[in-house]
């Protein structure tokens, strides 16, 4: 039989809080270890323990991230979805499964391993048979493929840092599983694991975490947050580095962190935080940007400097809570009632979760104005190939902030609301310093920060908060081009999409499409992207969501000499991207464009 | 620029005139009682000798937080949202806890859509004064019952109220408010020994001020009127504040019973019997004499409860000392070498 080598998928199913991530992290880990290009979807419930969970192991020697179209092995331990997940495989799937749950596997097309897992897991420890039911498989699945003992191990160390019996336990686990398949199996499908040289050393790295770390070397003073999915370990990444990083030799910290009561009283902590003259944030999904509304729009208008990140989850309502979705982006843009117009940044790799992490206060406090960081469960909660954190280059920009007593006598016709550099950005004092002391309001307001209702007054002021944010756009992270010269069709798209469009884009090219790309990765939009557009004679934007949010905005914002040539891909489901939907999508619009 | 006092003018302790405290005019309808309340707030700050410019003003919305612009007009201020200020103030404080955080809110703004964040406050013990200038009704939207309408007060215009008020000293006692207060906008001595005693405090202090509202309930139907409360004011204590900076060798020792209590910076506040003896470190007594007035249709006013041993929100913050404003960059973003070390550490993994 011919092999297939670091090309398939393994599907787990397995049921929530059985200890299946560990297991499946420890799969993943060995398989990386291993040199092979690997990602890990987690598809869980929301739910603490009993409702259905998968995990997708994906091998691609190309480098794919996305889930891709079919699975090729299937683990089944979980009863509830056992048929469901039978009956979804095409024929010549490889199912690895568990006797002793007493479920059918009546399919002949299929390759069958049967393991008596939750006997073996008994026989190494009674008690924890659940949790060493999951390692039996894996012990299984490296016997079959041939993952090695070593990339094993190490891999369990990693998981179980230190906790001597834990890696005992595993270890024995994964031997008895590995035995299992020995004695009882001849290999009969293709799938292998061949190991690839290492080229450069990489690690696994979860976009949250990544951002938090951002957030750190960004100097937050203050983490207001209230827990949501999938938002928390943003949070708590922070909350875990500030020990380490933030606490100085008597224990004190330079972060304060309050866990609010609600997302209203975490977003009002970070604007009062901005006020103070410090830099203030929060994490979020979704729901709690909804419930922000009314601070953002004073934020806007008050011109407080203000950090929100948003992991997107799938909307709208509590929607569903543990999938992932871009589709909180036209809210954030244009948040709070009136006319509001807000900065975004939108990483689409863990190394830019991190650099928008410090860099997302730089922007809030020059542009005075809340400055919201777009994550995605898919990017902020899975595990990523990551080359490691660059350093931040350039010193911490505090804006226009008047700290000293002596510059602000040499200032002429201050205002707090006045633009006297004809950008946009006023100067501000901060309270205690004594200078200049206003009222904020979030009532309309002369350039001196005194309540006024004048038509003029409104005006102005509407006018050069546009102008503001507008003056931004070039000064924020610049798009990715990808161009191809031959290429008259452009694809826009944005955040973690990113780890879907290079099989998208090789899909395309299957048919004798070549696309060239742009990757957003922010808003307002860089004039890089206007000219991207021109340079093509139809653009495409691909997103996660139903409504085509960012089409929406470039459709709004386009010079109408364009717009007509900008069409949209819109497609979600709650999964993370499979390209063979978005490319054949993306064929269905050209087909029609051209007809 | 403050200005410079001329000699005739009387000073305080950091030899600056009244007017240094004060604010623009005032919005509000002539009588009405936050006017009053402004007006002991400058006088407070100014007698205390507190500088205007380590004062932050906060409120919400409403007629109430609207004041701001009418006192201490050299220090800054932010009129938040509707029933938010405490939040905002959170975060302010977590920045710069060297302030003097003096919060200004109304019975609208507290008792409905911002009971929450009072509540948390006072559950976090954030270092502020809460100043509630209660009236029974919504005054910018022409006079609706708010959640503290008295059972059987009627206001100027429709039926009268029959639900259940909130009493927010009730609330805050059960809370373990470490320092709560009621007081009257027409009784200026009281009101200013209390507000003064609050700046002195550690910890969140709130004072509920009834607040009479001249246009909408202020008639004889209404039992937040100014006839109404000056007939049924129940006072626990003659109050008096001897500032820290005051020998007490030289204020006058009553005749009659009295307590002192020291506050947290080293100021006194002086309880003096009336006729039964309140005992403010007595949360069953100060819930009784509510509940008591409550029955009886009356307003007691007076030093309700106190505790001075609870640690405040900067304690639990495990913060440096400095305020974290004063953090300088340099130190708010760790070395490269921290970074460096991340990125190693995860390699070798």
């Amino acid at each position: 039989m011919d092999t297939i080598a670091n090309d398939f998928t393994i599907n787990i199913a397995t049921a929530n809080g059985t200890g299946s991530q560990s297991a499946n992290l420890i799969l993943l880990q060995s398989l990386f270890d291993m040199g092979v290009p690997v990602s890990g979807k987690n598809l869980f419930p929301s739910n603490i323990s009993g409702l259905p969970t998968w995990y997708i192991v994906r091998l691609s020697d190309r480098g794919y991230q996305a889930p891709g179209d079919r699975t090729h092995i299937q683990i089944l331990v979980n009863k509830a979805t056992w048929e469901e997940d039978l009956a979804a495989l095409e024929p010549g799937s490889v199912v690895v499964w568990n006797m002793d749950s007493k479920m059918p596997v009546e399919r002949d097309d299929i390759v069958s391993y049967p393991v008596p897992m939750t006997k073996l897991a008994r026989s190494l420890n009674p008690k924890l048979s659940k949790l060493v039911t999951n390692i039996v498989y894996v012990g299984v699945l490296a016997e079959l493929l041939g993952i090695t003992d070593e990339a094993l191990n190490k891999a369990v160390a990693g998981q179980f840092k230190g906790k001597t019996s834990a890696i005992e336990l595993n270890i024995n686990a994964l031997e008895l599983g590995r035995n299992y398949a020995k004695e009882n199996f001849t290999k009969n499908d293709p799938y292998v694991v061949e190991p690839r040289p290492i080229e450069k050393k990489r690690f696994f790295m979860e976009g949250n975490e990544a951002a938090a770390l951002g957030c750190i070397f960004g100097g937050v003073q203050l983490l207001a947050w209230y827990p949501i999915t999938p938002s928390s370990s943003l949070a708590e990444g922070i909350i875990a580095y500030i020990p380490r990083l933030r606490t100085n030799d008597e224990g004190e910290a330079t972060c304060a962190v309050i866990q609010a009561e609600d997302e209203l009283a975490a977003a009002g902590m970070v604007l009062g935080a901005g006020w103070a003259g410090g830099r203030g944030m929060t994490a979020t999904s979704g729901p709690g940007i909804s419930l922000m509304q009314e601070f953002i729009g004073l934020a806007y208008f008050a011109e407080i400097p203000s950090v929100f990140w948003d992991v997107n989850r799938v909307g709208p309502s509590t929607g569903l809570p543990t999938r992932t979705q871009q589709s909180d982006l036209a809210m954030l843009y244009e948040g709070s009632h009136g006319d509001t117009q807000h900065i975004v940044v939108i990483p689409g790799t863990v190394e830019e979760c991190f650099e928008f992490g410090w860099r997302a206060f730089d922007y809030s406090e020059r542009y005075q104005t809340p400055v919201f960081g777009l994550s995605d469960l898919d990017l902020g909660m899975n595990r990523w190939a990551c080359e490691g954190f660059e350093y931040p280059d350039e010193p911490m920009d505090r804006g226009k902030t008047i700290r000293e007593q002596d510059v602000f006598e040499a200032m002429e016709n201050f205002g707090r609301y006045r633009d006297l550099d004809g950008d946009g950005i006023p100067y501000r004092t901060l309270p205690g310093s004594g200078m200049a002391p206003i009222l904020y309001r979030g009532t309309g307001h002369n350039p001196d920060g005194v309540y006024s209702e004048k038509p003029h007054d409104y005006f102005d002021l509407m006018k050069r908060l546009k102008e503001k944010i507008d003056g931004s756009r070039d000064n924020l992270p610049a798009p990715i081009l990808n161009e191809n010269e031959e290429g008259e069709i452009g694809v826009i798209y944005y955040g973690s999409m990113e780890n879907s469009i290079q099989e998208i884009d090789d899909l395309l090219e299957e048919t004798g499409l070549k696309v060239s790309q742009c990757r957003v990765r922010a808003l307002p939009l860089h004039s890089e992207v206007e000219a991207f557009i021109r340079r093509h004679k139809t653009t495409i934007v691909l997103e996660i969501n139903r409504d085509a949010q960012l089409w929406g905005i470039l459709r709004r914002e386009l010079p109408n000499d364009i717009v007509g040539q900008v069409y949209s891909v819109a497609y979600s489901d709650g999964m993370p991207p499979r390209a063979r939907i978005y490319s054949d999508l993306i064929l269905k619009t050209i087909r029609e464009v051209s007809q | 620029m403050r200005e410079r006092p001329a000699r005739a003018i009387k000073l305080n302790v950091l030899n600056e005139p009244k007017d240094n405290y004060k604010g623009g005019p005032s919005s509000l309808c002539p009588g009405c009682g936050h006017d009053q309340i402004s007006n002991v707030i400058i006088s407070a700050a100014w007698e205390n000798g507190i500088p205007p410019e380590r004062v932050a003003k906060m409120s919400g919305i409403g007629c109430s937080s609207k004041t701001p612009a009418y006192y201490l007009g050299q220090s800054h201020g932010f009129n938040t949202v509707h029933g938010r200020m405490p939040s905002v103030t959170t975060g302010a404080y977590a920045i710069n806890k060297d302030l003097l955080y003096l919060g200004v809110s109304g019975d609208g703004d507290s008792a409905s859509i911002g009971i929450g964040q009072l509540i948390h406050a006072i559950r976090r013990n954030m270092d502020m004064v809460y100043i509630v200038e209660n009236n029974g009704v919504y005054g910018l939207t022409k006079g609706q019952y708010s959640a503290t309408a008295d059972v059987g007060s009627k206001k100027k215009k429709g039926k009268a109220n029959e639900t259940q008020p909130i009493d927010l000293c009730a609330l805050a006692i059960n809370l373990g408010c470490t320092f709560v207060a009621r007081s009257f906008s027409g009784s200026k001595k009281q009101l200013n020994a209390l507000l003064k005693a609050a700046m002195s405090h550690k910890g969140f202090a709130l004072i509920d001020v009834i607040s009479p509202c001249v246009t909408f309930n202020n008639n004889d139907e209404s039992m937040r009127s100014y006839t109404y409360v000056k007939d049924n004011e129940v006072t626990l204590h003659m109050t008096d504040y001897i500032p820290h900076f005051e020998p007490m060798a030289e204020v006058e020792v009553p005749e009659g019973n009295f307590t002192d209590i020291t506050l947290h910076d080293g100021s006194t506040i002086r309880l003096e019997t009336i006729s039964e003896n309140h005992d403010p470190s007595d949360s069953m007594a100060a819930l009784t004499a509510l509940h008591e007035a409550e029955d009886e249709k009356k307003h007691v006013t007076g030093l309700l409860y106190f505790d001075a041993t609870k640690p405040s929100l900067a304690e639990d913050l495990g913060i440096v000392d400095i305020p974290l404003l004063d953090v300088s960059d340099d130190v708010l973003r760790p070395p490269k070498e921290m970074l460096d070390s991340i990125n190693a550490e995860f390699l070798s993994m």
